[in-house]
């Protein structure tokens, strides 16, 4: 379940960063305070996108940050983080990047019912405005354990 | 049946909810187009007819694979539609 791999320690609203790299590093920080990546996970994120563009762009606005599980991921968990300033990540569809869901997954399939969760949120109007108004983790974490449980 | 891969780059997280989109619209619009995914590894050995993954990827790919289908917008239905029309439309062709 999403509920089950956010937390509030792994969300980080109203960020500024300089550039798409500056961005995916502090949203991703979280993940590695937190022991749920390794520091080469987020390298292997950003070697990502240099090698083969913004595939991690997936929709308006909206990043899915993530690698390979044997960069080193250590458990399942997103990080949820929102732009003060989005910035561009060269992806032409969809830039400006202003949200950012930091996925670390160990390749087991136990995330797989948490992405489709996030799909839908993807399509939550009520979900996004939230992000943009907010600043307290705990209301994000606290709309997440709402969708999550129904 | 045609059988198409959806697969990024590490296949744990665009290609799973690229899958979770393509099926909304494959059960939709009932194509004749069954999902499996994986990540870039998973190409080798892949004797499907399609693959399905982010544009910047099948960019990449398009000389590598039998049809390669890049999507831009993970949550455009229309776009993932018209796509897989186009895919269809290419094969009936033949």
């Amino acid at each position: 379940m999403l509920k089950d791999m956010v937390s509030e320690k792994l969300i980080k609203l109203q960020i500024e960063a300089d550039n798409w790299e500056d961005a995916v590093r502090q949203a991703a920080q979280p993940l590695v305070d937190e022991n749920k990546a390794k520091m080469s996970y987020v390298d292997d994120i950003i070697k990502g996108v240099k090698e083969m563009g913004p595939y991690i762009v997936l929709t308006k606005h909206v990043a899915l940050p993530h690698a390979r599980p044997e960069s080193g991921a250590l458990e399942n968990a997103i990080g949820v983080a929102t732009l003060k300033t989005p910035v561009e990540f060269g992806n032409e569809e969809n830039d400006p990047v202003k949200y950012m869901f930091c996925l670390c997954a160990t390749g087991n399939s136990e995330h797989l019912n948490a992405l489709a969760e996030l799909a839908g949120l993807f399509e939550d109007k009520d979900f996004f405005d939230l992000l943009d108004r907010t600043t307290d983790p705990a209301e994000v974490m606290a709309y997440i354990n709402k969708i999550s449980a129904e | 049946m045609y059988k198409a891969l959806v697969c990024c780059r590490a296949g744990m997280g665009s290609s799973m909810l690229l899958k979770i989109k393509a099926d909304q619209v494959i059960s939709e619009n009932k194509f004749p187009i069954q999902t499996e995914h994986g990540n870039l590894d998973s190409l080798m050995g892949f004797n499907g007819d399609l693959v399905i993954t982010m544009e910047d990827l099948s960019v990449e790919l398009k000389d590598k694979v039998p049809y390669a289908l890049g999507i831009r917008n993970i949550m455009d239905k229309e776009e993932m539609k018209s796509k897989m029309e186009e895919f269809l439309a290419a094969k009936e062709g033949k």
